[in-house]
């Protein structure tokens, strides 16, 4: 097994973590959680694969640090979505937001 | 003896940083499942560095483990998501169950292809430097970086603009 397969494999496994909590998990903030875990597989398998291979490395690494950026701005809104659940339905469970019956 | 350094060391920080995943999503603590975060996010770090990718790896220290995790924090504060801990109900083991096999199924299924089709590697990981990167940035990519700026500002204005609606309201 060569060294880009074990990263991979590492990524894999946050991706797989994170896909668990994100189904498992009753609060928003710890799906949001389960969602940084993701986002964290993907830059790593991302940098992995840009120094192990033939790719250009510095396209990789601005890649990664691009998903930075985005998983930023997105823990951003979240935590404002969150707040603004908290007000409206008395909890941050994603159980307490299902108005619909179904 | 070099290779062996290494090939300890990243199984330590593999181990890091799933242990820290796992803790994570398990913990019925939300700040503990943050501090599991934490160390996972600090695991990929380690794992950037061994990669020869250091400047990626100081970034993923002072984006997500300095504003991203506390930005988690002040949302397990302001909605006092602790005081509500996940209690266990009758559905529950199937609901973990059911999560555990898609997250395995996903995974395992990008891992076989990943395995089966890999690429070719090089020999050595080269470093990149911070200034090649900023060409990058300000070169081939400059929409990309100056399109991730609006994002960065929509968010946050949005963010702004929804938790003071709310104040207005109540």
């Amino acid at each position: 097994m060569n060294a880009l397969s074990l990263y991979q494999l590492v990524a894999f496994g946050l991706l797989g973590v994170g896909i668990f909590g994100l189904l498992a998990r009753r609060s928003l903030v710890g799906m949001l959680i389960s969602v940084e875990l993701m986002l964290n597989g993907a830059g790593l398998a991302v940098v992995a694969a840009g120094q192990l291979t033939p790719m250009p490395d510095a396209l990789a690494q601005s890649t990664t640090l691009f998903v930075m950026g985005l998983a930023a701005a997105e823990s951003t809104l979240v935590l404002a979505i969150v707040y603004v659940v908290r007000g409206r339905f008395g909890s941050a469970s994603a159980d307490a937001v299902s108005e619909l019956k179904g | 003896m070099k290779e062996f350094v290494v090939n300890a060391s990243f199984a330590l920080y593999a181990l890091i940083t799933l242990g820290g995943a796992v803790w994570a999503v398990t913990a019925e603590s939300l700040v503990r499942a943050l501090l599991g975060l934490t160390i996972s996010l600090m695991g990929v770090a380690a794992l950037y560095v061994l990669i020869a990718a250091p400047f990626v790896a100081l970034m993923q220290i002072l984006i997500y483990v300095g504003a991203v995790v506390v930005l988690i924090f002040f949302a397990i504060m302001l909605t006092r998501a602790q005081a509500e801990a996940e209690e266990a109900r009758p559905g529950d083991r199937g609901r973990l169950l059911r999560s555990g096999a898609v997250g395995l199924a996903v995974a395992g299924l990008l891992a076989a292809a990943c395995l089966k089709h890999g690429p070719a590697l090089v020999g050595t990981a080269a470093e990149v430097s911070p200034a090649q990167l900023g060409e990058t940035f300000l070169g081939q990519y400059l929409l990309g970086f100056e399109v991730i700026s609006v994002v960065l500002f929509a968010a946050m204005a949005g963010a702004v603009l929804l938790a003071f609606e709310r104040r207005k309201g109540a």
